[in-house]
């Protein structure tokens, strides 16, 4: 009988290599905890951008669910958030759910609701479940059938939990949904979108300053669309900039509808890596970038974070705005010591780990999902300090930040920021 | 006409009733799902979730799974938990997807048994029912699985059935009922489920009674008198101390309670043990005839709760404050009586 939680050291994780990963850190290969530390993205219904909110990304536009009623129940919660007035429901009963009978009373259903708005919805997301991923629900269709009865877009979203790692997973999926009103216009030389995320980046992010440096005038983010009017100028990019892969179908789809290229870039925490990255997108768009200020300024915040704080010793979760093994890396290679990462190990970020493995070897990996995080316990623990919401579920008793805030960071500001806030949180050991 | 959701939320589901019960067993519970329903259970209606620890998993089914049948797979993954984790038993709750791919509940129960050496239960919740039955069908076989042996009687013992957070909104309902239960002077009372673990179901038999607060408890009630020959009464001795406070002022009133029905009807029955009332008793969930009285009704959907609430001329409505979103024509007095079950609201 185990009693402890399962980790592996990256020094044998990278030796095992990504073909031998252990099962304890493949999803797929045990049942699933879903602690609180993992509610988040586990099951993003639950809590932060799911597919139920991300579906309303789209200005003016209300979501029309149509499940079994567990599918809708945790809607609960987005009230809070403002989103009350904007989802509707139609509750499958055991008959629907075997028979689909459901579908033929779908156009019905939107026709009710755009009645009982207020102000006429721009759109109808349809958001459906694992109920007709497995009817095989043609729902392309009954949206088309639904939009020419009601006289609205309606537009499907696939809350297809089954296919989480498959493919076109819902998150990947609710991407190229909210995109997919978009109509071929002209183009503006010096306008460009960014893609990846449900909410904007934070308003100091040099990305801004550098794509004006280019000579973009407008920068369009779906989240910062005011309006239905704003959101479908979003057609006149005259490219996309994909910061998070979740995006890349949307902007494949994109190229392909509406002859906008894209450019994707990752986010990360290694200056350096950042720095390289900016120069290569220069390249690519024809410019040189002055973001040595940028470079500056998040290289002092992390030199001052080291004078006050320079024995911190680190836990680091996936519950956060960077992917845990990179922010890691980072840390240890600004002087750090990450005793513990909580995340999903995979092929994106295996190099990350065999650098951690190099400079780090000792440090732990766990993944928040092994059924034996039940049993994880804080005493044989040397953390003293800890980024995301995971884990500070695990560490209770210690400072640190969650970093998971919905203003998303991203580049030097996001570097600069990280450690600002680290430094806040820490100040009072650190005084 | 479609039945469509327009101001409300959806309740909470038969699988997080079933998890209710539960909880605080010890058990393994595996939910049958690709991950959303667990989230649900555990991020929404399992406010114990964030405060004490229990051995609940998603089964993590992926569409190949579904397709291709999923059980021997699902056995595996529970066999390999068990190994690591230290469980009294393992339960398997269906979600939408078994009810949809027709899983053979009764073939899992039997397959886990022989693989894993402990009792399994399964509870074939489909989603699409409330939480009331998923409470009543994992309580029946929660109870006919462990209380299966005669004890001795315990004189002054009260078996209470049907404490749940989704009913009582309260994560301390177990003691407060409790107290509540020795207050009234019915026994010494042991609250199966919430505060006394898997050993009081197994000495259920032990109970000089048992007190059925919640309909979703009836059914095992019937259970243990035909089994054991224990009486049972049904009523609930807990009304919360601020609602009490509110309930003034209602003389020569018509009042409609909204609740789970053996809480609705102890409101009521309070209200009119200290004035003349008119008092009905409305609830979306289980209504047993038994416990009706003239007047009381089940509540389907928006459009007609609106239209009951217009035609029966209540002058207060005393039911969880959520529902106001659904009576936009009501000008009626509105007393908050919260229902985690409906809102996800605790009480303050």
């Amino acid at each position: 009988m185990m009693n402890r939680a399962y980790y592996i050291s990256a020094e044998e994780l990278a030796h095992r290599g990504r073909s031998n990963i252990p099962s304890e850190l493949l999803s797929s290969a045990h049942l699933i905890y879903s602690s609180p530390a993992t509610l988040a993205f586990n099951s993003p219904g639950a809590q932060g951008f799911g597919v139920k909110r991300a579906g309303l990304a789209v200005p003016g536009s209300v979501m029309l669910l149509i499940s079994p009623g567990c599918c809708g129940r945790n809607t609960a919660a987005l009230s809070k958030e403002g989103y009350n007035e904007r989802f509707f429901y139609m509750m499958m009963d055991e008959t629907d759910i075997v028979t689909g009978r459901h579908l033929a009373k779908i156009p019905d259903a939107v026709r009710e609701i755009c009645e009982a708005c207020d102000t006429a919805p721009t759109a109808v997301m349809i958001c459906i479940t694992c109920v007709d991923a497995l009817l095989g629900t043609d729902m392309k269709r009954v949206c088309k059938k639904a939009s020419e009865y009601a006289g609205v877009p309606v537009i499907p979203c696939y809350m297809y939990a089954l296919t989480r790692e498959g493919r076109l997973p819902p998150m990947v999926a609710v991407r190229r949904s909210i995109y997919s009103l978009l109509k071929p216009a002209s183009k503006k030389p010096d306008a460009v979108n960014i893609l990846g995320y449900f909410s904007p980046l934070r308003d100091d992010c040099e990305l801004y300053s550098l794509l004006r440096q280019a000579g973009v005038r407008k920068i369009r983010e779906i989240s910062r669309c005011l309006d239905f009017g704003e959101y479908l100028k979003m057609s006149q990019a005259n490219f996309n900039l994909v910061l998070n892969q979740e995006a890349r179908y949307a902007a494949l789809d994109m190229e392909k509808k509406l002859k906008i290229p894209s450019i994707e870039l990752t986010r990360m925490y290694q200056l350096d890596k950042i720095r390289n990255q900016y120069h290569l997108f220069g390249q690519a768009v024809g410019v040189t970038f002055d973001d040595q200020k940028y470079y500056d300024m998040a290289s002092a915040s992390v030199e001052k974070f080291h004078k006050n704080h320079g024995d911190v010793i680190f836990a680091v979760g996936e519950w956060t705005n960077a992917d845990p093994f990179e922010l890691s890396l980072a840390l240890i290679r600004y002087g750090f010591a990450v005793s513990e990462i909580y995340g999903t190990v995979g092929d994106m970020n295996f190099s990350y780990i065999k650098k951690i493995a190099r400079l780090s070897p000792k440090t732990k990996i766990y993944s928040n999902l092994s059924p034996t995080m039940l049993c994880y316990d804080v005493c044989d623990s040397n953390v003293n300090a800890f980024i995301g919401k995971d884990a500070a579920y695990y560490h209770p008793g210690c400072v640190g930040i969650c970093w998971n805030e919905e203003l998303q960071p991203f580049g030097y500001a996001g570097v600069t920021g990280l450690f600002e806030a680290l430094d806040t949180a820490l100040g009072k050991e650190g005084d | 006409m479609t039945t469509v959701i327009k101001y409300l939320s959806p309740f909470a589901p038969d699988i997080s009733g079933a998890v209710s019960v539960l909880f605080e067993l010890g058990g393994l519970i595996v939910i049958c799902d690709a991950g959303g329903c667990t989230g649900n259970v555990c991020g929404f209606d399992e406010p114990r979730w964030f405060q004490k620890k229990s051995a609940i998993f998603s089964a993590g089914l992926r569409d190949m799974d579904a397709i291709l049948g999923c059980d021997e797979r699902l056995i595996s993954k529970l066999q390999d938990a068990v190994s690591k984790t230290d469980a009294a038993f393992t339960a398997i709750i269906g979600t939408p997807v078994p009810a949809v791919i027709g899983t053979d509940f009764r073939a899992l129960k039997h397959m886990a048994e022989k693989r894993t050496g402990l009792p399994a239960l399964t509870v074939e919740t489909s989603g699409a029912g409330l939480y009331d039955e998923g409470e009543e069908n994992a309580m029946l076989a929660l109870f006919q699985n462990f209380a299966t042996e005669a004890f001795p009687v315990k004189r002054g013992t009260v078996g209470v059935l049907g404490v749940t957070p989704l009913e009582f909104s309260n994560l301390r309902a177990g003691d407060i009922m409790a107290a509540a239960v020795e207050h009234s002077g019915l026994g010494r009372a042991v609250c199966y489920g919430m505060g006394s673990g898997l050993d009081s179901v197994q000495h259920a038999s032990a109970a000089e009674k048992n007190l059925v607060v919640s309909p979703a408890g009836l059914k095992t009630a019937e259970y243990l008198k035909t089994t054991f020959g224990t009486p049972y009464i049904i009523d609930c001795p807990l009304i919360s101390e601020d609602l009490n406070r509110k309930l003034t002022g209602l003389a020569g009133k018509r009042v409609l309670v909204i609740h789970q029905q053996v809480l609705a009807n102890s409101v009521r029955n309070r209200i009119l043990a200290g004035t003349d009332a008119d008092v009905a008793v409305a609830s979306w969930f289980m209504l047993k005839d038994d416990l009706k009285q003239e007047g009381d009704f089940r509540l389907t959907d928006e459009l007609r709760f609106a239209a009951a609430v217009e035609d029966g001329g209540y002058d207060v409505i005393i039911g969880d404050s959520f529902l106001k979103r659904a009576l936009r024509h009501y000008h009626g007095q509105f007393i908050d009586f919260p229902h985690f079950a409906v809102s996800g609201r605790l009480e303050e």
